[in-house]
């Protein structure tokens, strides 16, 4: 038995474009990892980075603030550091996280002004996409699977051998079922083995490696099938090679572009400038609002501080935070149309990816890289909670006037360590 | 000459009968269509959007009821970058960068709501528009309609009957070649109607316009003359098909992403977050606006009084606190411009490395060049952000000035104790009218070009590689004849 196999084995390697095929793939998934890696080691320094940074003009501001000890000042001129680190599968999946922030800093001011800020990135570098392991799986994995597959029969067809292989096998269904899990198997290898090195070093759990092995297994079957799905319809080794590049042309570039039209087309968001233009003057108006009506307003949804609402004089920091609070809630709906929206986008993005086998292992594995829409869409959801909190630190020194020392600065809420879901942390607490 | 025409003529009528290659052209000239319609309206589309935004900012800002001027450099501005015409060929990175940012006093916003951050990754997988359809999807037809051209005659052993009749080399590489660009022209037919449509209908320069036209015509013909290369000096179609599509896989999907990769190591940008802590850090460092004691603007005060002539801030001619805020501002927006040129600086220089790519891939070459000429490219939203910049330090010192001579000192300090000069400080919205309104200057035709001439000095550098490998391709097979 092993006979056989280590004599299909040398055939396969004596055919001209089988070593350098298996070569190019373990040198692209080699690449595309250690740059997923290298991008990922970037995302956490800047993190590190950040934290002294941050500390030291919190210090800052800390030292003229407590002076006069007012808490006004506090708020308004406190920035509080939020970050998103990269799961522990990011690597080989960096998906959205070059273009939305990963490091953001808010204040207890009204967040929907806040919450949309861009990071600084090149967008003439962002358009191509990243060089991660998700493409080089999705696209070019197919290509070379295309080049050691498209002439399985027709090359022994071609060269007269295929009656004679049917004659002289014990099983040619065994001699074929040898023939593709070798080709195959050895390029299914090729692609894994730095994936599952890079997986290692990156701290991922045995079981996440094994999800993904196991997805791109189930993609390798699916184009292994459209192979055989062609093979069937007896072409030259040419045509056969032609009609599958058509098809990998067709369902990784063409189908999904169009999928990307018809879904950006069917659901605008243009929403979420509306919530921006509409929240902004829900809180300039709130200047010339009477100030009992706005106070009552805000006391509405904070009835622990209906005792403390009043005050004298032109202005005053409780008044400031009551409308400043209210321009957020006035557009609360428009925020969640806007979500809503974002949401509608992802699910049509999963229903094309039941259809887009690329489409699919793409949703797949950013999912479980926690690098998609949803991960932007959850990270906003942690600092909108972080935002309220911070409100809730800084409300009781304001309506309560209890001056703000530098001890106070210690106190405020810091930005938790990702704990929500996050398959990562196991590997970030061993650390 | 016309045994040239012939070998197209056969080459064409051949080409009509293979399923694959018609398949594909069909494909492809339906994706065009598709792409230049959906562009089209897509442009039309978001630019009113935008439009209609900026309008309605517009009348918000001048409909503000009388107010103290600083509130309204809190109500800030919001601007939106408009969509050039020929981004309906060639969106760009128009996708890729926010459109509109908030304006305001102290602060400098970043432009958001970017199409592609509010999109799935489907965003990914690439847009379909016609300039990524010829980019992309082009040269992969030709190679599916031409691989086999000279490839199929030497293996039919035809190549021989064609010299036995006394076929020159040239003559034959020529038709075949004729005949692919035939193929090409075909392919290149809906894109010139989107950008002839675009000169006439939305008034895109005719120039950029052309140029676009060309710098594609030149992108296909080189795949042209690859593909006829290729199919002449391999050993049978088989291989010219395999090596053309890993010419294509390389050079078309995978040095495009790895470039970026590249560049973006070489030189890495610091975030926004950093940035914004380094501003403040400066801020403090130069002027520190909430000490008393801060050497920076005890100079400014004794400078200024000096200048009018008085001794106490309350005797100036002027209300101080204008005067405060324009400093202030004044110190702000020079950090915010340095920091903002460090970042551009290193932005050039990662586009830089990556058009160096340039030389490894025409299509990277290819689509500089077209973003340049379609005013799509980086340096388009740049000329947003510092336009923006720019009208955001005029608007403000516009209303700092009219704080320091519209609203008496007295009565800005009193504005919170006494209601009656909380009602003089705010002061007649007429003002606000007249506030000039943000107008986008785009880039000229001059800079475009300029812009592009990296990408088409690439592009002419590919047309005589392709030239180059042709003349190979030729000798080698009259050699072989």
């Amino acid at each position: 038995m092993m006979m056989l196999w280590g004599h299909e084995l040398r055939l396969f390697l004596r055919q001209r474009i089988a070593v350098p095929a298996l070569l190019l793939m373990l040198a692209l998934s080699c690449a595309s990892v250690w740059a997923g890696l290298a991008e990922v080691a970037r995302q956490r320094e800047v993190i590190e980075r950040i934290q002294p940074k941050q500390a030291k003009d919190e210090a800052a501001i800390a030292a003229w603030v407590a002076k006069e000890g007012d808490v006004g000042n506090a708020a308004y001129y406190t920035f509080h550091a939020t970050w998103d680190s990269p799961s522990s599968l990011a690597f080989a999946a960096l998906g959205q996280r070059d273009i939305a922030p990963f490091v953001l800093r808010v204040r207890a001011l009204p967040l929907e002004s806040q919450i949309n800020e861009s990071e600084n990135y090149n967008a003439e570098l962002a358009l191509p996409g990243r060089f991660d392991w998700a493409f080089v799986l999705t696209y070019l994995a197919p290509l070379l699977l295309i080049a050691l597959l498209h002439d399985l029969f027709s090359a022994e067809r071609e060269a007269g051998r295929a009656v004679l292989l049917g004659v002289m096998a014990r099983s040619t269904r065994a001699l074929w079922l040898r023939r593709i899990v070798l080709r195959a198997g050895l390029l299914l290898l090729a692609l894994l083995v730095p994936f599952i090195v890079g997986a290692v070093i990156a701290g991922s759990t045995a079981a996440m490696t094994a999800i993904v092995a196991g997805i791109a297994a189930a993609y390798f079957l699916f184009w292994i099938a459209l192979c055989l799905l062609i093979a069937r319809m007896k072409l030259a080794s040419l045509a056969n090679a032609a009609s599958l590049a058509m098809i990998w042309l067709a369902i990784t570039l063409v189908l999904p572009g169009l999928a990307l039209l018809a879904v950006n087309q069917a659901i605008p968001v243009q929403q979420g400038v509306e919530l921006t233009l509409a929240q902004r003057e829900a809180v300039h108006a709130g200047w010339d609002k009477p100030k009992a009506a706005t106070m009552q307003a805000f006391v509405r949804d904070h009835p622990e501080w209906k005792d403390k609402a009043t005050f004298t004089g032109g202005f005053h920091w409780k008044w400031y935070h009551a409308f400043h609070y209210l321009g957020d809630r006035a557009v609360g709906e428009q925020v969640k149309a806007y979500r809503t929206g974002l949401e509608a986008r992802d699910a049509w993005t999963r229903k094309a990816g039941l259809v887009l086998p690329p489409v699919g292992v793409q949703v797949v594995i950013h999912r479980l890289a926690r690098t998609d829409l949803a991960a932007q869409l959850a990270y906003q959801d942690r600092i909108r909670t972080f935002h309220a909190a911070l409100r809730r630190f800084y409300y009781p020194y304001i309506f309560n006037e209890t001056p703000f020392r530098t001890e106070d600065f210690a106190k405020a809420p810091r930005w938790p360590a990702q704990k929500t879901g996050q398959l990562a942390t196991a590997s970030q607490e061993r650390k | 000459m016309s045994r040239t025409r012939l070998i197209a003529a056969n080459e064409w009528r051949l080409m009509r009968r293979n399923h694959v290659a018609r398949l594909a052209l069909l494909m492809l000239l339906a994706l065009s269509a598709i792409a230049t319609f959906t562009s089209i309206a897509h442009r039309a589309e978001s630019d009113a959007l935008r439009a209609r935004f900026q309008a309605q900012a517009d009348r918000e800002f001048d409909g503000q009821p009388a107010r103290h001027p600083h509130r309204m450099v809190h109500y800030g501005h919001f601007v939106f970058r408009p969509m050039p015409a020929l981004a309906a060929f060639d969106p760009g990175v128009d996708a890729f960068t926010g459109n509109t940012i908030f304006l305001e006093g102290h602060r400098q916003n970043s432009a958001n709501f970017g199409d592609v951050r509010q999109s799935s990754l489907l965003a990914h997988f690439g847009q379909l528009t016609p300039a990524f359809v010829l980019q992309v999807l082009g040269p992969l037809v030709l190679v599916f309609v031409g691989f086999g051209t000279i490839a199929r005659e030497r293996e039919s052993g035809t190549l021989r009957y064609l010299k036995a009749q006394g076929l020159a080399a040239r003559s034959l590489i020529a038709g075949k070649a004729l005949a692919l660009g035939g193929i090409a022209a075909l392919m290149l037919a809906p894109a010139l109607f989107s950008l002839g449509w675009l000169v006439v209908v939305e008034a895109a320069p005719l120039s950029g316009a052309l140029l676009l036209a060309i710098s594609y015509a030149i992108y296909l013909l080189f795949w042209v003359m690859a593909v006829i290369a290729a199919s002449s000096m391999t050993r049978d179609a088989r291989s010219a098909l395999l090596y053309l599509l890993g010419l294509w896989a390389l050079t078309t999907i995978l040095v495009p992403r790895i470039a970026p990769d590249i560049a973006l190591a070489a030189t890495p940008l610091p975030t926004r977050l950093e940035t914004d802590i380094a501003i403040q850090d400066d801020l403090r460092r130069i002027g520190d606006s909430h000490n008393p004691n801060d050497p920076h603007f005890a100079a400014f005060k004794a400078e200024t009084l000096k200048r009018y002539g008085v001794t106490k801030v309350d005797d100036l001619p002027v209300n101080y606190r204008g005067l405060l805020a324009m400093e202030g501002e004044k110190i702000t927006s020079r950090l915010f411009d340095k920091y903002n040129d460090t970042q551009f600086t290193v932005q050039a220089r990662q586009g830089d490395t990556a058009t160096g790519f340039g030389f490894l891939s025409p299509a990277i070459a290819l689509r500089s060049a077209s973003m340049a000429l379609s005013g799509t490219d980086l340096d388009g939203h740049k000329r947003f952000l510092e336009q923006a910049e720019a009208y955001r330090y005029a608007i403000v010192q516009e209303l700092n000035r009219l704080q320091a001579e519209a609203v008496t000192f007295a009565d800005d300090g009193n504005r919170n104790k006494d209601p009656e000069a909380a009602r003089r400080v705010r002061i007649d919205p007429k003002h606000w009218h007249d506030v000039p309104d943000f107008t986008y200057r785009p880039a000229s035709l001059d800079e475009r070009l300029r812009a592009a001439v990296p990408g088409l000095a690439l592009l002419l550098f590919w047309l005589a590689a392709g030239a180059a490998m042709l003349r190979l391709a030729s000798r080698r097979i009259g050699a072989a004849l």
